[in-house]
């Protein structure tokens, strides 16, 4: 995200552009049995940007405020518009942030289990981070993979929001990482840096899944608490590996 | 003296501001496609613009000519223009229409930071962005929903607008609906009609091909959207506008109007339907609520939907004659 506005027209070409070029390499592949290859495009909370309603549904008015967020929201337009006027089993997933072990190091989800594995090892001593206060709707990227296949089994395409329903701070998620080895109050161990504060900060971002729940017969199985400790032991047993550090 | 930058100068819009700017003494610059074939008409009609040769697909160059030219304004007009050939071409449609505004912006910004002095840039968005409309008529706050490739581009075009804007830069979406005039070229739906009314009346045609005749549109006047973009970008802070007359007319009242102005009547005798000419997705009833424009630019159309198709008709009839 913080990346896509150093890189707009790279953010553009790629996540915005790239869709379509699949959807029209799809197309071509197709001819004219439509029904031969089904599509999956996933698509992102951020296109919820300036939030419109809250909870965000299917429905609620996009209002990107990144140049990912715009790019995004043209993928889910250009998904829609080759699902309605080819024909094409073409689904959007309406993603909320989803972590696990494997996130990369430089999202925030990933940032904290890790420094504080490391911190439980002796090898780091703080953490810097943005807006502690920012709010997400985060699940676990196992679920949410399983809502992606759901999608592409059903006879119709659609577009689906994928979400946990529930949201919290980056405060909470430090609470329960710190609490997962042992430290209650983390306050010496946490910075503030104002680099990692966003241009503009999304709001409220909060999804309502129900849609997946009725049509996909979906729910996530993972908890907030049970993702951060998740991600916490893991990157403990990491770290472990690792010699020295 | 002050410099404007546009973009798609050759095109219908960019020729009247051209000249709007002109009679203000601006400093008229322009950006033309190298297979571009109407830059001896805007030649014809603008003598002093400065025209630069480029593509606005191309973000590097589009950056080097921003810089160099250090414009006050930039209006973003150019693009792919129809909907249909975005349906053809969607990939190129998003580059150009899409990205090239990213690249725009991108590039009034660092001209911005680097000359720490405004630059002001418009957007000429388009109705096409709202799809097919849950309300009618739209407003700023209508949902953006687009069903064509040319719709998805332009709500892109937007979207970065917005996200620009919110970080410091003066820029301004006008929202047009349709616009027209005698420089629209024929295979709009609107000259096709007025070009027909001419060439039947002069025996030079027998009947006009449609697609649909219940299509329903809100059509201005060109010039008169024009001047609402130079309001909008001179306006103190940056907004969204709905640039739109309010009302909608039918295909068939267009060429109603247009066949009896060229005394051609009943006009049913002379038009013929084929489906081939339908689009994939046709958007609903697109009527803007252009209130704010109204309101905050004191703007309001001037030629009214008769007006404007009897000029349309009148300056093809000329042209058949001659």
């Amino acid at each position: 995200m913080a990346y896509s506005w150093e890189n707009a027209r790279l953010t553009s070409e790629v996540t915005g552009l790239g869709v379509l070029n699949m959807l029209e390499a799809t197309r071509l592949y197709a001819g004219t049995d439509m029904s031969c290859v089904r599509f999956y495009q996933a698509s992102s909370s951020e296109m919820f940007g300036k939030v419109q309603e809250v909870p965000q549904r299917e429905t609620t008015l996009l209002w990107p405020r990144s140049p990912y967020g715009v790019a995004k929201v043209f993928g889910h337009y250009m998904t829609i518009n080759y699902r309605e006027s080819y024909g094409m089993h073409a689904s959007s997933g309406i993603l909320f942030n989803h972590e696990s072990p494997r996130r990369g190091p430089e999202f925030v989800t990933r940032k904290i289990s890790q420094a504080v594995a490391r911190i439980k090892l002796g090898r780091q001593d703080e953490v810097a981070l943005g807006n502690l206060d920012a709010k997400r709707d985060w699940g676990f990227a196992g679920d949410y993979v399983e809502a992606m296949w759901r999608m592409l089994q059903q006879d119709e395409a659609d577009d689906y929001v994928v979400a946990s329903g529930e949201t919290h701070s980056i405060r909470e998620f430090l609470d329960v990482a710190f609490r997962h080895i042992g430290i209650e109050d983390w306050s010496q161990h946490v910075v503030q840096d104002p680099r990692f504060f966003r241009p503009a900060e999304v709001d409220a971002l909060i999804g309502d899944p129900r849609k997946a729940h009725e049509r996909l017969g979906w729910k996530p199985s993972v908890s907030f608490a049970q993702l951060v400790e998740t991600m916490v032991d893991a990157d403990l047993a990491d770290q472990r590996t690792m010699v020295g550090g | 003296m002050p410099t404007a930058l546009i973009t798609g100068i050759t095109g219908q819009d960019g020729g009247y501001l051209a000249e709007r700017l002109l009679d203000e003494d601006w400093h008229v610059h322009g950006l033309v496609h190298a297979s571009d074939g109407h830059v001896d008409e805007l030649r014809r009609r603008t003598s002093s613009v400065e025209l630069h040769e480029g593509d606005l697909a191309d973000a590097a160059a589009m950056s080097e000519l921003v810089n160099e030219v250090a414009p006050d304004e930039i209006y973003n007009l150019g693009g792919i223009s129809s909907v249909a050939f975005s349906w053809e071409y969607p990939l190129l449609t998003a580059e150009v229409s899409g990205l090239g505004a990213g690249a725009v912006l991108e590039a009034a910004w660092q001209l911005k930071q680097r000359g720490g002095r405004e630059v002001r840039v418009l957007q000429a968005s388009s109705a096409e962005m709202f799809g097919l409309p849950a309300q009618s008529p739209q407003s700023e706050d209508t949902p953006i929903s687009p069903v064509s490739p040319y719709g998805a581009a332009k709500a892109f075009a937007h979207h970065f607008v917005a996200v620009y804007r919110a970080r410091g830069l003066h820029a301004v979406s006008c929202i047009l609906y349709n616009h027209e005039s005698p420089r629209r070229p024929p295979q709009f739906v609107t000259r096709k009609i007025t070009r027909a009314a001419a060439l039947i009346a002069s025996g030079r045609q027998d009947s006009l091909e449609l697609g649909s005749l219940d299509v329903r549109r809100d059509w201005g006047w060109a010039p008169d959207y024009v001047e609402a973009m130079v309001r909008a970008i001179r306006y103190p802070h940056p907004h969204d506008f709905i640039i739109a007359t309010g009302e909608s007319h039918s295909v068939a009242d267009f060429v109603e109007v247009a066949f009896s102005h060229a005394g051609l009547r009943p006009w049913r005798n002379y038009v013929s339907l084929d489906d081939r000419l339908i689009r994939p997705v046709d958007a609903a009833e697109l009527v803007g609520d252009s209130r704010k424009a109204r309101t905050m630019l004191g703007w309001r159309p001037v030629v009214n939907f008769d007006d404007m198709v009897r000029r349309m008709v009148d300056s093809d009839l000329r042209a058949a004659s001659s």
